[in-house]
Parts: C-alpha cells; sequence; structure tokens
C-alpha cells in the first residue's frame, strides 16, 4: 500500500472529502473522469476509497480505547436473594439484570437494577432503603412490583423488580395494527394503574412508552414506579427525570411536563401531563412537541411554552410532511388518515388538550377524571373537558403577559401631580418577587444545563452561584454560541432581558432588548408578532426609566403592529395601548392617553368581560385620566367599581385593594375631605406593608399621600415623619435623580412651607426643580409647581427678585384648568399677590388679588 | 496553580508552549483527581465513562473558575488531548499486565487492576495521531474525541456545530490516515 506523505495528503484530501459525499454510481464517473485528466490522482484515490471500505469492515478503531466495565464479570453474582443470569439492559442509570432466586425457585425470576453508586449516594443508603419497602407495598396487575432496595456489602445499590417481557405500548400496538378505540381501552389499563398508585402517594415522574409495556397475553404493565423519586436528593425537584442519562447521552425528555422542566412541584398532575403525551402519541403516532424534538433546547422550549398542535391537525398533511407518512399513521391504527382524523376531531382533541395544559391547575384534577372523560367518549357521553374557546386563550395571554403589564404598572407613580398615584398591580407583588426569582433562577440553570452540557447527576458546588451571576454567563453564551440560531437568540436575549428588567437591573435589560430587537428584525422579518412584543417590552423599560420621549414612539410602533399582525381585538392590542396611554399619561398627555384607556377596555370589556381583573385595570387607568381632568365624580365612581372587582377577585388584604384605596382617598382628598383620605390611606397603607414590606417603594408613594393629608389638616409633625419615611424608603431603590424623589421632596417641602419653616423647604424645592427640569420638557407645568413654591418660599425669605422670576415662570407653566394644575395655577397668583405685597408693590399685587377673585 | 484554564488556553492559543504545558498539567490532574475520586466513592463495580468524566471536569473548572470560562467545545478539544495522554500514560505504565480487553477509566487509579489491550497499538495510534494533528487539527481531535474519550458522533456534531454525516466523514477519513501512517511506520 502505498504511503502518503503530508503534502500529498493535503491535496488528495479535498478530493477524498469529494468523493466520499457521493453516490456509489456517481463517484464511478467522476472517478473516470478525474483520471483522463490525473490518473495518480485517481489512482491514489481509488486506493483510499478501498481502504476506507476495508477499515470499515474490520471495525478499525470501532472500539473506544474507553470502555464500561466487562458485564460479563458480574454473572452468578448474589445480590440480595438473586442470583444474576444476564445482562439485559444497560443505561445511565446502571444495568439491568436478569435474576432468579439465589434459592433455585424458578417462578422467583426477576430484574435486578444496578445503580450507579454516585446516584444512590447522594439521596443517602438509609433513605433508599426506607423508599424502597414503600414502593415494595404497591401491589397492582397492571404495575410491575418493586421486590426489594438494598445495598450490597460492597456498597452496590440494587434494585429488584417483577420481571416483564414485552413491548413499550407504542410500538406493541403499531406492530399489531390496533385501532383508535382498543388503544383507548388499553390506556384505561394504565390509567387504573397510575390511579392506583396515586392514591397510595406514589407519583411515577417518567411515564414514557419504554416504561408501560404490553406481555404476550396484550396485558400492560406499568415499570420504574416511583424510582426516579428514589432516585432523587432529598428536598429535590423534578430534575432528575428530566436529566436522567441514558447510555452517557442526556436523555431527551420527550415526555416531561412543564414544571419538570423548570423545576416546579412535583405532584400527581405531573404524570397527567406524561399520560397525556402519551396517548397523544399513541393515538396519532406523533408527539405533541414533534418540530422541537431534533434539539434539546428547542424541545424544553416547546414543553414550557408553545402549545402543542392539536390532535387532529397532527395527523394532516402539511407541509414537510408527506403524505405516505401519514399513511403510515394512519394503516398502523387500521384507518386512512381522514378516518384518523376525523375520529381523533372534537372530544379527544379536547381531553388530550386538557392533560397536556402547561399550567398543572388546568390539567385533569386527577388520573380517574381523565380516565372518566376517555370512558365517557368511549360510552358516546358528553365530556366534562370544555374546548379552549377565545376567552381562555385570551384569559391565558394575559396571565402569561401579566409580568410585562405589571412592570408598566409599576413605575407609573408618577402622575401628573403633586401626589404619587397608584395604578394597579397583577398580583401580590412578593410572590412575583419570588416567582420571578424561581424564573430567573430556571431559565440560568436551563441555560446553564442546556450550553455547558446538562450535569448528570443534578450535583452543585458548594458555593452556589448567585441567579445574577448565572445570568451574566447565560446571557454571554447567548451572544457567542447561539449566533447561528437568531430566533432562539432572539427569544433568549428577550426572556433574559426580561427577567433583569425583573430583577430591577434596567441598564443590563435595555442592550439586551435592544439586542433581541434587531435579532427578532433579523430572524423573523420586520414586521411581525415577536418583533411586536419586544418593542413592547423595550417601550416598557424606557417607560420604567423615565425615559419618556423614548418610550412613545417604540410603543406606537408596537401598537400599529400589532393592530397590523393580530387585528384590533387582539388581547396584545390591549396590552399595548395601556403601556402607551400610560406613557402619555405620564408625560402629562391625558388627551392622547385618554381614547387609548378607552380602546383598551373596550376589547378586555368584550373578551374578558365587565368583571375580569384585567378590564378592571384599564378602568382603572381611565379613571385616572378622569381624575387628572377634574371629573372627581367620575373618577371616584370608576375607582369604587374597580376596588370592588378588586376586592372581590384578590381578596382584602391585597396590594391591588391597598392600591384601589389609596386611589379613592386621593379622589376624596381633591374634596377636600381630608378626614376621610386619612382613614383611607391608613387603611391602605396597613394592607400595603402586611402585603409589600415595609421597605417596598410603593410604601414610599402611599406614605407621600398621606402626608399630604395629614399636611393639609394641620398635623405637621405627622405629615412631615410620613415625608421623610418616603424619601428614605425610595432614594436607595430609585436613586437620586428619579422623578418621584422629586415628588416627596416637594411633599416634604410643602409640610415645612405650612409650618414656617422656608429655610427648610428650599434645598428641596431646589432638587426638585433640578430633577424635574431634567425629567420634562422646558414648559411642562410639573416643572411650574416647584419653581411657584420656591418662589413664595423665596418671598418668605425676603429674597425677591429671583421670587418674582420664578414665580412669572410658573404663571406661565401652569394653565388654568380643572384638577391640580388649575390649583396651582391658582395658587401661583395668590404667591405672586403676596410677593408683591411683601415688596411694597400694592398696584400689581392687587392686579392678581383682582384676576384671582374674578376666577 | 496561579494562572487559570481559561487565561491557559488564550495563552496556549496564541502559542506560549510554557502554557500549553501548564495547562495540559492542570487538566491532567483536574481528569486524574475525578477519576480518582470516582473510584474511591463507587468502589470497583462501578464504572464512570470517559466522556461523563469529561462533563463533570467541564462543570467543577467552571464552576471554580466562573462565567470567563470559555466555551464548552473547546475545553474538550484540549480535555479530549489530555486524556488520550492519561491512557497512554497508563497503558505505557502497566505495559507489563497486558490482558485482553480495552481500558477502564477508572483503573487509572493504580489500586484497581487495569486491563489495557495492546498498550504498543494504543501508543502507535497516539503518535499517528500527533502527526496527524499537523496535517489536519480538526480531525486528529476527533479521534481524540470519538476513540480515545468515547464521544459518540452525535455528542460531536452538537458540539461543533456540524451535522452528523459530516463528522463520520471526517472519521472515515481520519482513519484512513492513522491506519496508513501506522502501517508503514509499522517493521515489513
Amino acid at each position: 500500500m502505498p504511503s502518503l506523505n503530508s503534502d500529498r495528503w493535503r491535496i488528495v484530501g479535498p478530493y477524498l472529502d469529494r468523493a466520499m459525499e457521493m453516490a456509489p454510481g456517481e463517484r464511478k464517473a467522476w472517478l473516470e473522469s478525474l483520471r483522463a485528466e490525473d490518473a495518480a490522482l485517481a489512482a491514489d484515490l481509488e486506493s483510499l476509497l478501498e481502504e476506507r471500505s476495508v477499515l470499515s469492515r474490520e471495525g478499525f478503531l470501532g472500539d473506544s480505547a474507553v470502555r464500561p466495565p466487562a458485564p460479563a464479570s458480574l454473572v452468578g453474582q448474589r445480590i440480595g436473594a438473586y442470583t444474576l443470569i444476564e445482562q439485559i439492559g444497560q443505561g445511565g442509570m446502571g444495568s439491568v439484570w436478569l435474576a432468579r432466586r439465589s434459592d433455585g425457585r424458578f417462578e422467583g425470576k426477576a430484574a435486578v437494577k444496578l445503580l450507579n453508586a454516585s446516584l444512590v449516594g447522594r439521596a443517602g443508603e438509609e433513605r433508599f432503603r426506607r423508599e424502597g419497602t414503600i414502593l415494595a407495598r404497591l401491589t397492582h396487575p397492571h404495575i410491575a412490583r418493586l421486590i426489594d432496595a438494598g445495598v450490597s456489602p460492597a456498597g452496590q445499590p440494587y434494585l429488584v423488580l417483577e420481571h416483564v417481557q414485552g413491548e413499550p405500548i407504542d410500538r406493541d400496538c403499531d406492530g399489531r395494527g390496533v385501532g383508535v378505540e382498543a388503544r383507548l381501552r388499553l390506556f384505561l389499563d394504565v390509567l387504573d394503574a397510575v390511579a392506583h398508585a396515586h392514591a397510595n402517594l406514589i407519583v411515577h415522574r417518567d411515564i414514557k412508552p419504554s416504561n408501560v409495556l404490553v406481555d404476550a397475553d396484550g396485558q400492560v404493565k406499568l415499570l420504574d414506579f416511583g424510582i426516579a423519586k428514589l432516585l432523587e436528593g432529598e428536598g429535590g425537584g423534578g430534575e432528575a427525570t428530566a436529566l436522567t442519562r441514558e447510555g452517557g447521552r442526556a436523555l431527551t425528555p420527550e415526555y416531561a411536563a412543564p414544571e419538570q422542566i423548570a423545576g416546579g412541584t412535583i405532584t400527581t398532575a405531573t404524570d397527567v401531563y406524561a399520560l397525556g403525551t402519551l396517548l397523544y402519541v399513541l393515538l396519532s403516532g406523533r408527539h405533541p412537541a414533534e418540530r422541537a424534538l431534533s434539539s434539546p433546547a428547542d424541545l424544553y422550549k416547546a414543553i414550557v411554552e408553545t402549545e402543542p398542535q392539536r390532535l387532529s391537525d397532527s395527523v394532516v398533511e402539511r407541509k414537510g410532511q408527506t403524505a405516505e407518512r401519514l399513511a403510515g399513521h394512519a394503516a398502523l391504527r387500521s384507518t386512512t388518515p381522514d378516518a384518523l382524523r376525523r375520529e381523533l376531531k372534537g372530544d379527544l382533541d379536547t381531553i388530550v388538550a386538557k392533560a397536556l395544559k402547561k399550567n398543572p391547575a388546568e390539567r385533569y384534577p386527577s388520573v380517574t377524571a381523565l380516565a372518566e372523560d376517555l370512558q365517557r367518549y368511549l360510552d358516546d357521553e358528553p365530556i366534562s373537558a370544555r374546548p379552549d374557546t377565545l376567552a381562555y386563550r385570551a384569559g391565558k395571554f394575559l396571565r402569561r403577559n401579566a409580568r410585562v403589564v405589571a412592570a408598566a404598572t409599576a413605575v407609573v407613580l408618577l402622575l401628573a401631580g403633586l401626589v404619587g398615584f397608584y395604578t394597579l398591580r397583577l398580583a401580590k407583588e412578593r410572590d412575583r418577587a419570588r416567582l420571578e426569582a424561581q424564573k430567573a433562577t430556571k431559565v440560568s440553570e436551563l441555560l446553564t444545563d442546556l450550553l455547558t452540557g446538562a450535569d448528570p447527576y443534578g450535583t452543585r458546588g458548594p458555593k452556589e452561584p448567585t441567579v445574577r451571576e448565572l445570568l451574566d454567563v447565560g446571557a454571554d453564551r447567548i451572544h457567542k454560541e447561539l449566533a447561528g440560531q437568531p430566533e432562539l437568540q432572539a427569544e433568549m436575549l428577550t426572556v433574559m432581558g426580561r427577567v433583569y428588567q425583573r430583577l430591577g437591573l434596567n441598564d443590563k435589560a435595555q442592550p439586551l432588548l435592544k439586542e433581541a430587537l434587531a435579532a427578532g428584525r433579523r430572524a423573523f422579518g420586520p414586521e411581525h408578532e415577536r418583533v411586536a412584543q419586544t418593542l413592547n417590552d423595550l417601550g416598557v423599560l424606557l417607560d420604567e426609566k423615565g425615559d419618556y420621549t423614548a418610550a412613545a414612539p417604540m410603543l406606537e410602533e408596537a401598537l400599529a403592529m400589532r393592530r397590523k399582525v393580530l387585528g384590533r381585538w387582539h388581547q396584545d392590542v390591549a396590552v399595548t395601548l395601556v403601556e402607551l396611554g400610560r406613557v402619555y399619561s405620564d408625560q402629562g398627555n391625558e388627551a392622547r392617553a385618554e381614547p387609548l384607556f378607552r380602546e383598551s377596555l373596550a376589547i378586555r370589556r368584550k373578551v374578558l368581560g365587565d368583571y375580569d381583573h384585567e378590564t378592571a385595570v384599564s378602568q382603572n387607568a381611565l379613571a385616572t385620566v378622569a381624575w387628572h381632568k377634574g371629573d372627581l365624580a367620575g373618577a371616584e365612581s370608576l375607582f369604587r367599581q374597580s376596588l370592588a372587582i378588586f376586592r372581590k377577585s384578590r381578596g382584602s388584604g391585597d396590594p391591588d385593594v391597598s392600591t384601589g384605596l389609596n386611589n379613592l382617598a386621593l379622589v376624596v382628598a381633591d374634596r377636600r375631605d381630608f378626614a376621610t383620605a386619612e382613614s383611607l390611606l391608613r387603611e391602605s397603607l396597613a394592607i400595603g406593608r402586611r402585603s409589600l414590606g415595609d421597605k417596598h417603594p410603593r410604601i414610599a408613594g402611599k406614605l407621600n399621600n398621606l402626608s399630604n393629608a395629614l399636611r393639609e389638616q394641620g398635623k405637621y409633625d405627622e405629615a412631615a415623619s410620613a415625608a421623610r419615611e418616603a424619601l428614605e424608603i425610595a432614594t436607595p431603590d430609585l436613586g437620586e435623580d428619579h422623578p418621584q424623589i422629586a415628588t416627596y421632596k416637594i411633599t416634604l417641602a410643602r409640610v415645612h412651607l405650612a409650618g414656617r419653616d422656608p429655610n427648610g423647604a428650599e434645598p428641596l424645592l431646589r432638587g426638585a426643580l433640578r430633577i424635574r427640569e431634567r425629567a420634562f420638557p422646558p414648559g411642562d407645568w410639573r416643572i411650574g409647581v416647584p419653581r411657584s413654591l420656591l418662589g413664595e418660599t423665596l418671598t418668605a425669605l425676603g429674597r425677591y427678585d429671583e421670587a418674582e422670576r420664578l414665580l412669572i415662570d410658573a404663571r406661565a407653566a401652569l394653565k388654568d384648568i380643572p384638577g391640580q394644575q388649575g390649583r396651582e395655577a391658582e395658587a401661583t397668583r395668590t404667591r405672586l399677590a403676596t410677593l408683591y405685597e411683601a415688596w411694597g408693590r400694592p398696584d400689581k399685587a392687587a392686579a392678581y388679588r383682582v384676576a384671582h377673585a374674578a376666577q | 496553580m496561579v494562572a487559570t484554564i481559561s487565561s491557559l488556553i488564550s495563552s496556549t492559543e496564541s502559542g506560549d508552549r510554557a502554557a500549553a504545558d501548564q495547562l495540559f498539567a492542570a487538566l491532567y490532574s483536574e481528569l486524574h483527581g475525578l477519576a480518582r475520586r470516582q473510584v474511591a466513592r463507587a468502589g470497583s463495580e462501578v464504572t464512570i465513562g470517559a466522556t461523563t468524566l469529561l462533563h463533570e471536569a467541564y462543570l467543577n473548572m467552571s464552576r471554580r473558575e466562573g462565567p470567563v470560562f470559555p466555551d464548552r467545545a473547546r475545553f474538550m478539544s484540549y480535555a479530549a488531548k489530555v486524556m488520550r495522554g492519561l491512557i497512554i500514560d497508563y497503558a505505557r505504565h502497566r505495559r507489563a499486565q497486558k490482558r485482553g480487553g480495552g481500558l477502564d477509566i477508572t483503573t487509572l487509579n493504580d489500586q484497581v487492576a487495569g486491563e489495557v489491550a495492546d498498550a504498543k497499538e494504543l501508543i502507535l495510534i497516539s503518535s499517528a495521531l500527533d502527526e496527524l494533528a499537523t496535517v489536519d487539527p480538526q480531525l486528529a481531535e476527533l479521534v481524540d474525541l470519538k476513540f480515545f474519550c468515547g464521544f459518540s458522533f452525535a455528542e460531536i456534531s452538537a458540539m461543533h456545530g456540524v451535522s452528523e454525516r459530516t463528522v463520520q466523514r471526517r472519521w472515515e477519513k481520519a482513519r484512513i490516515y492513522l491506519h496508513r501512517t501506522i502501517r508503514r511506520g509499522a517493521p515489513a
């Protein structure tokens, strides 16, 4: 055989690549034509190709240099009361052996699982034995019994199981051409077994075809009940199931429920989900997340996020799916594709969809309930599950996006006026914070697992990295490693951006969302649902940062895109309408905000009904506008309505109720009924402190309002301490320059002024003015407020020149419209009159007094 | 060890020989230590595969070294070379005691009797591989991953972002090269 030197190899190599890519017939012709040009090259190639097939036949380097130990050595070994006969399986958990009783009784044949010691080492031998004993008590004709569990004297953990010979249920049914109805009856046996285990408080956690066998007599047997739990760490989540490795490779968690991927609580509903997947596969021959099966990353995402395709749709011809394949699936069920689709359409669609709900609480409450519905279907009775309605889907969308809506409301404290005004929140702040932290952990775990290769045993080092550290790693990797997958990259960037946003790390969130936007546009095209979502998120983020001028065009674009892509009556449209309305409202542009809020209210009323929480949120936003317009009666009535809905839907201790009380108090205060306002605010504050904690920024806003109500009643000491507490709470959270801080400073300054302490008021007002001058456009009336107050302060201090300048500027900015602004305009005129009187210019003073009297 | 693995990798990549040696030593001790602990924990009845060992090493090290650690594929390409070294060292060491069968990674611990098929052949393969690395480093890395570390084609294709078919083809090509090189070097 001719040897090839390196130079020759470099020349021949590319030709060899080409030759290997070709089909044999094609290759032959190609070689012939090559021979005409370069006979030596063709000869070399022929020789190399010949050698290639010889090496394949010989299996040269076929065995890895590193391999598991020879299993033969264990034959005849005694494990508990059993002697190992032969190995019948090998997996990541360990090896499976056929064994017989050591006392020679033939009927004592069993399967012995020798487990990877590191799996059990973690759970603890004692716990392993204890749980094993519990599982051993589980007896049911369709459950393969656990006979014994223990640890050999040599430290080898093992399980002795009833030995079942059979085929996985899907393969068995396909092999025998079992029709849909017979499949359902067989599946009912599976459900009976699982229900029995659940009644004994045992959850399977790993239901999949290879654990549901059908024996030669056509009887189903479930294997490995509760084994996943047995192998899990004390107090562990469900990760062990999803991350169990088979044969050294990550097992695709095809049957894992969303909560197993997300590290949520594993309950009987987890089995319901896996059973739903199994039923889907049995009936259609397809997997509910089939399009995502090729990569674990896609599958994780699909399980957690993507609604599965409707069962009956999965057997219809679609892009990328040949008619032959469909006919094949149907033939295995002794039917045709059309007949199969008709059979699955309707009730079976509904039943499977209910079992596959992402939210465990929306699935069948028990395996028995699922079985009953299937029985009803077989008996042609109406089933209990209801198909998804538009309202249901819409509600679901809102729940999914609650975060975004809530995040937007969080910083909309900054309303036109002097007092912090709260918009409503969607859920308990603390609960959500906890939830978000969990989600953040989940996302980062997911990323770490996906991108570093799953840790097979779920081990975590002693020094747990913080969520944020993990996020940073994740973000970095999204950049580097998902560069070739723009869609996934765009999505993950959005997810990460939102998580950062929820953690309050806006500076980290913003560049990620911007990138997500660019990546999304590249991946999905300039106008797409996803692009609109990212625009919406980015707009909300900018609004939260107080950058209203940048937020508005983002949200306008999101709105236009959503209307175009989704239609005018879509829930997403309502979400963006509210966000955009808030931005305009924050800018003091109530006239532009109002129609947006009205439209969102109309959409939500239509889709969700009059008494839904979301409808109340829109109503509340509209009430705010009415309030700013000076329509106190209208505002009060809208606030009372939404407060009633919140009390009913959330209970009296909920932060939303606290917010509703707060808002109502502000309207009452506008009626100058400060005593009632005070008591409403005290109630609001008490609920807020209980549900949000004493240090929450929203507590600061309530304190601010309380301070105003107290000051108006002459209770200056209490008023001052409330305003001071507000500043103490808010400053570390929002930073010195946040417009909200200006509001609190003004409130405290007002107390000083009322208590005749202009020296105390001056620095506060100068600080507030500086903040507002930066935050709002020149001439904005909200800049006029601290100017006017500073004018009053300087009048009291005898610095008339500057006071006059400030008051005249303020007078120009403040319009005589009903509400807060009008009151400030009026007060400014009085301040001007007072200034000129003090300055010794009674003629000028009189002009303002006259104008005042004429009002 | 003063320098971090990531800094060693970047120095190695900019051609620093000393860093390359240090990197090898660091990975070597990491993998060896892991294998040793695994044997101590599991006993001789259970074994850990080379791939699992590499995954664990990566997780351990990225946990220790934090977010600056380079990506997994690059780690594996270095670690796979080290793994080969580990196996060859062991093969040399145990040459006298050869018997049938492959090398069980747990036997890297000297207390457990190890079996090495043909230590001589392993060494031949290894030096052919060194030669291949000068001609086509990608192919050489593939052999390290596949033959010495036991990764499947699917895993390697995921690691390098190429199709399984491409990996398979490269593997066949590498095999031809190695075979020729070994035959050429063998006494006639």
